[in-house]
């Protein structure tokens, strides 16, 4: 008999804000966030390499599943250690999580206007 | 004798079936080849030479190295001279090191970035023909991107320590490879850090891009169309298949291109690009962007600098 199962919504939490979003088990944590036009965790790539979306997850392990990521950005460590891109985190059961990638900014000492990030 | 094109550009990927389908039936590459390494490679169907985009699996995403054509053999021990000259170290390839090319030579740009040079690559040609072509085939994926236009690389900049690798490759670029500035960005409290940089060696507005960051790195690889109806088109295909779009379709002041940037599935930022822009011969001036003008220089429409846009690269 072929079981119909219905795609679950999990409550994702940002501590950093307390922001909850609800993200379906087919997206990653960055789609579940940005359709509904909540913010908090930096949106990048969404494909795993640019590293901006980093996250600390203090969920259990099995509350989610991963796909490949750069390791340019996540070390072996960092996977033990709950350490994510979020772009390739996908629910599948309430996940908190803390926010550590960020979008640097500098400015160019004595310029008029902001204009580079680096 | 010169630097005559781009050649190709060799990306990292994380998941090679993900960016097959991505690079083949999105942008709709043709697959020419892969190699037992697993390296896949792609031509534009407008495209003569067997490829133009090599997809290499890794562990991180990025840019192992861009390539350009030169016209003859010869210029590869004209350029070997006057690139060790310039104090930059240049390793010879025999032919093969790079798949299907006669030899090349391997060096490093002041920013870091891998460029090889060569002359001969495998001609596979296109599929309508050299003798009374029709002006397109019917068999295109995708959007059907024509051809690897440009690339685009993050270069290290920190002027409180005297650094500049953008401005270090414009003037490498220029002095050892006929590379012409075409427009650039001049910011700083006295207007004299060149921030941006657009070169040229064909007569398209840029063949190279240079804009800084806090590592070198690759920014985007920019496929050519044919005009700005395609860009819709080009967008529309992303949204069906649900690639992460990074700018919707707008226009640059920066060579007046008219754009869309997206990402591949491994974070890689790639740009489809119509609007030959204008014509950057040689008796042209350097047009400058003062650094209020910069975004409107980038998003022409919004004048806006989106974060995301100038943080993210691979």
């Amino acid at each position: 008999m072929k079981i119909e199962q219905t795609l679950k919504n999990h409550n994702i939490t940002i501590l950093d804000t307390n922001e909850i979003f609800k993200c379906s088990e087919n997206d990653h944590l960055l789609v579940g966030m940005r359709s509904l036009g909540k913010k908090g965790i930096p949106s990048g790539c969404h494909g795993g390499g640019c590293g901006v979306c980093k996250v600390k997850i203090h969920s259990d392990k099995n509350n989610y599943k991963t796909l490949s990521m750069s390791r340019a950005h996540i070390s072996k460590e960092d996977e033990d250690n709950g350490v994510f891109l979020a772009c390739r985190v996908f629910p599948l059961g309430d996940i908190e999580l803390n926010v550590i990638g960020k979008i640097k900014r500098k400015c160019i000492n004595g310029s008029k206007n902001f204009v580079f990030n680096y | 004798m010169g630097v005559m094109k781009i050649g190709h550009v060799n990306l990292r990927v994380l998941d090679m079936a993900a960016a097959r389908n991505h690079y083949e039936n999105i942008i709709g590459l043709i697959v020419t080849d892969e190699d037992e390494a697993g390296n896949l490679y792609f031509k534009g169907w407008d495209e003569w030479d067997k490829y133009s985009v090599i997809l290499s699996p890794s562990d991180h995403a990025g840019m192992d190295h861009v390539a350009y054509k030169v016209e003859t053999d010869a210029d590869l021990d004209t350029f070997t001279k006057s690139i060790e000259a310039y104090g930059i170290a240049v390793e010879q390839l025999p032919a093969g090191v790079l798949i299907d090319c006669g030899r090349a030579i391997r060096f490093q740009l002041p920013s870091g970035h891998t460029m090889c040079l060569f002359a001969e690559k495998t001609f596979v040609g296109k599929s309508t023909g050299d003798k009374n072509p029709a002006p397109w085939p019917l068999d295109v994926k995708g959007v059907g991107a024509h051809w690897l236009d440009h690339c685009l690389l993050v270069c290290p900049l920190d002027p409180e320590n005297q650094i500049n690798t953008i401005a270090d490759n414009v003037n490498f670029l220029s002095k050892c490879l006929g590379f012409r500035l075409t427009e650039q960005a001049l910011v700083g409290p006295d207007e004299d850090i060149q921030a941006v940089a657009f070169l040229t060696v064909t007569n398209t507005p840029h063949d190279i891009a240079f804009v800084p960051g806090p590592t070198a790195g690759f920014h985007h690889a920019s496929f050519f169309l044919p005009n700005w109806g395609d860009i819709l088109r080009s967008a529309d295909i992303m949204a069906m298949n649900k690639v992460k779009i990074d700018v919707t379709p707008t226009r640059h002041g920066i060579t007046r291109g008219e754009t869309i940037y997206f990402f591949d599935p491994s974070g890689n930022r790639n740009e489809t690009f119509a609007g030959l822009g204008y014509l950057a011969t040689p008796d042209m001036p350097v047009i400058t962007w003062t650094e209020e003008e910069v975004p409107r220089g980038i998003f022409y429409h919004s004048g806006e600098l989106n974060p995301a846009f100038t943080e993210v690269y691979t």
